[in-house]
């Protein structure tokens, strides 16, 4: 290895090029903006309706869950940092040519098609697999969906797919193109020189220039990884369209979960590596000075591209079937997950001593990228326990794991994100930033809650709370009240995101100060004083709104309807019927008056149980029916077992 | 809560606290002016290759720490018990032959349509294990209980709308 000069990239010059990747830049980011918006309104909603203030029906919070989702992750998270790989290209000095913008506009439609499928299936037509519709999920929506809905959101989910493989195709042509300088013609050698492998053996991958900028290598290794993860997943998605018109083609629950994480790990760095790209363009220019990396970055990524695609096992930590080779794959997978961590250590050292006694600037960009790396630091920690099989065993499909990611997620990668938009957006469009002032508070808030939102997560989470619940069972709903408050607060937060965009976009910016940490730092010390206290009191006055609208709620639950247009055996036949489709009934079991087809249970139409039968068998189960004396209350029972006595004609042994 | 859970509480709150001491630290050397200096980052260079070290170090030695405790292979012997269990959207079909406490069971896990999570907690919700439940396949699980009493069992993979729902209880008898 030989030392080189530090890497500073030259920006692409004013002219064509440079005007083509702000203009497809812009769009992409204005398009995710709005999903996230969406977005976190459905997962305010969500997570307040878990804790009991303003419940959801289940199948309406299930469909929501998977719009939630795939909203967030893949139509803010992937499609904001896909849109910005285009724009850290341009200030990398890779032009765009002409079959990366037919990728870079494919990519556009295609993800914005998928989106607008997910979202009219889930929330117009209730599917609600969950964001990873674990196989077979999809052809069980007990009810709720059926197979056409299945097959439209499996069609919109392999739009989403194949933007990526655009994505990553275009992203290949653009960093293997002439800007890269390499000296050699074969695209194999030019590809290995785009992830940095000049910095280890600077003969064999030589470059004409200095060496290949810093932030086009997480851009080039993830756009390989991607195609390699995502093409399995395409035709497994493709075999489950063919299934709706020949069912006899089927796949393997095996093959299909071990396929789903295939794609299911690499996509989380789909989010992560450009959001790296990110931070190697915007900390360097904060803290004016070059990234601290030497050549020992490159070893990190070059771990990284082979490891990406190979650790997907951790994700079935406690799958393990007999007479299957799962238990070996997840114990090598151990390691192989740990050495993927190497990168972010190595990138996470680079950029906070890039920063160090730099003259770091604390604007709005330099605040959220700073908070970001701590976040993306911190969620690494925890990403560690989910790293390892003896702590998964305890923590794996617990509301720790939701903490974790939306810490990462919403933190780590999104700070990126949005210092990314603070930064670039006024030049995008040609104009000032509206309000830096303005930008620091939208950052400052977002990390106090969002971190706040995740700490409560993992705290009910690491004491066994499980995760997809669309109530939490009373044991860890201790901490619950508290997440509606700071939610609610959360959400109000990115209007201020909002509106900055909004007067930026329309021209009433103001003349930015850039300042340093000795003229901020009473007013950051000051500024976290009270944004701490105003936290703080949003929270409690949060938890008491929360705990009286719980118990408003359990009284309205439970209180008779005023007037009882049928009634048996102290039961009321409407609320029955409300509560029939509430509470899920129709998964199990046919009811025509309901509109229920469930096969799993007996046909009620033809069993026409007895009306104490009924009160009998929900309040106790039976057989493989699970017992509901507590989730419903006496009346709520009375009330479902007279709807069921009228409307099958079961008899009436209520003796009133 | 369990063991494992106390040893992630402190896991988490040390190398939290670390991470953030490092960061208002690198914060705070931001606040004076300074002439940059070439010298000074090329020793920062310099010294990644030492981080880069630690990081492996620290990797290599929590990974001997915890690969040894995986809940694979595990055998319940020639006195245990075998326990077949089905799930079900959204039910557990238990078996109606009581389970007895301090003999090791080997759980017989399948599911009748979708994927499950087989999860045993205490009636104080405290999780004593979890375990995948895949359709076509028989899934294994060899636990002791401890203790004869009540246990709740919940589904912990998301399974559909009534997944909340699949709950059961397992009795362990003397």
């Amino acid at each position: 290895m030989t030392e080189q000069h530090p890497i500073v990239a030259t920006p692409l010059p004013e002219g064509a090029d440079r005007a083509y990747a702000k203009s497809i830049a812009f769009r992409y980011l204005i398009a995710s903006t709005v999903i996230l918006g969406a977005s976190g309104i459905l997962g305010m909603i969500l997570r307040d309706s878990q804790a009991g203030a303003g419940r959801v029906p289940d199948a309406w919070y299930y469909a929501i869950m998977t719009a939630h989702g795939l909203g967030a992750f893949v139509g803010w998270g992937a499609f904001a940092v896909m849109g910005l790989a285009w724009w850290v290209m341009a200030e990398a000095g890779f032009p765009i040519r002409r079959f990366g913008k037919w990728m870079a506009e494919a990519t556009w439609w295609l993800m914005v098609g998928g989106v607008f499928g997910v979202v009219v299936t889930c929330l117009l037509f209730k599917f609600g697999g969950s964001w990873v519709f674990l196989y077979p999920i999809s052809l069980y929506g007990s009810g709720v969906w059926g197979k056409w809905t299945a097959f439209f959101f499996t069609f919109s989910v392999l739009l989403a797919g194949l933007a990526i493989v655009t994505w990553c195709v275009g992203i290949l042509h653009t960093a293997v193109g002439p800007a890269l300088g390499a000296v050699s013609k074969n695209p194999i050698n030019r590809y290995f020189t785009s992830i940095g492998w000049g910095y280890l053996s600077p003969k064999r991958f030589a470059t004409t220039g200095k060496g290949v900028p810093y932030a086009v290598i997480p851009l080039a290794v993830i756009a390989l990884d991607m195609i390699i993860a995502t093409l399995p997943l395409a035709v497994m998605l493709i075999l489950l369209l063919v299934h709706t018109f020949v069912a006899s083609v089927t796949v393997d629950p095996l093959w299909a979960k071990n396929i789903l994480w295939w794609f299911g790990h690499p996509v989380v760095y789909l989010l992560l590596f450009p959001a790296v790209a990110v931070y190697y363009t915007l900390v360097p220019k904060k803290a004016g000075r070059p990234l601290v990396a030497g050549n020992i970055i490159a070893i990190g990524w070059a771990i990284a591209v082979t490891a990406n695609v190979i650790v997907w096992a951790h994700h079935v930590y406690i799958d393990y079937p007999s007479g299957t080779i799962q238990a070996s794959l997840n114990v090598i997978s151990q390691p192989l997950t740990f050495s993927v961590t190497v990168v972010s250590a190595l990138s996470l050292y680079s950029l906070f001593f890039t920063i160090f006694r730099s003259n770091y600037k604390w604007d709005t960009v330099g605040t959220a990228l700073f908070l970001g790396l701590f976040s993306w630091f911190s969620a690494g920690l925890s990403g560690m326990i989910n790293a390892t099989i003896a702590f998964d065993q305890v923590v794996h499909n617990t509301l720790f794991i939701v903490g974790h990611f939306h810490q990462m997620a919403l933190e780590g990668i999104g700070f990126a994100i949005i210092a990314a938009t603070y930064a670039w957006l006024p030049e995008f469009v040609g104009k000032k930033l509206y309000s830096d002032r303005m930008g620091r508070w939208h950052v400052w808030l977002t990390f106090s809650l969002g971190t706040l939102n995740s700490i409560i997560w993992m705290y009910q989470g690491i004491h066994g709370a499980p995760r997809r619940y669309a109530v939490v069972p009373h044991h860890w709903n201790a901490l619950n009240e508290w997440a509606v408050p700071v939610t609610v607060a959360l959400v109000l937060a990115q209007l201020l995101f909002a509106w900055n965009i909004i007067q930026t976009i329309r021209g009433k910016g103001e003349n930015r100060e850039v300042r340093t940490w000795q003229q901020v730092a009473p007013v950051v010390v000051a500024k976290a004083v009270v944004v701490s206290g105003v936290v703080v009191a949003i929270v409690v006055a949060g938890w008491a709104l929360g705990r009286h609208v719980g118990q408003t709620s359990a009284v309205a639950g439970t209180a008779p309807a005023a007037s009882a247009p049928t009634t048996i055996g102290g039961g009321t036949v409407a609320s029955g019927k409300t509560l029939f489709t509430a509470s899920g009934c129709g998964g199990c079991h046919t009811l025509a008056a309901a509109g229920a087809a469930g096969t799993v249970g007996p046909n009620l139409n033809t069993d026409a149980p007895a009306f104490s039968k009924s009160v009998d068998r929900i309040t106790n189960g039976g057989g493989a029916m699970p017992p509901y004396g507590k989730q419903l209350s006496a009346q709520q029972i009375k009330d479902l077992a007279a709807f069921i006595t009228a409307s099958s004609g079961g008899s009436d042994d209520s003796g009133g | 809560m369990g063991r494992i859970a106390i040893i992630l509480i402190i896991f988490l709150l040390a190398t939290t606290a670390l991470a953030a001491v490092f960061t208002v630290w690198v914060a705070m050397s931001t606040r004076k002016q300074r002439v940059q200096s070439d010298a000074e980052t090329h020793k920062l260079r310099e010294t990644e290759k030492a981080w880069f070290v630690i990081v492996i170090v620290a990797l290599v030695a929590l990974l001997f720490a915890t690969i040894f405790f995986t809940p694979y292979g595990r055998s319940a012997g020639s006195n245990g018990q075998v326990v077949k269990i089905e799930g079900v959207q959204f039910a557990w079909i238990l078996p109606t032959t009581p389970i007895k406490a301090g003999t090791p069971v080997e759980f017989d896990l399948t599911s009748k349509d979708v994927n499950h999570s087989f999860a045993v907690y205490t009636k104080g919700g405290k999780l004593l294990f979890q375990v995948q439940v895949m359709p076509g396949y028989t899934q294994k699980y060899v636990y002791t209980f401890k203790q004869a009493g009540t246990y709740d069992v919940l589904c912990l993979e998301y399974c559909g709308v009534d997944h909340a729902k699949m709950q059961a209880q397992l009795t362990v008898t003397t």
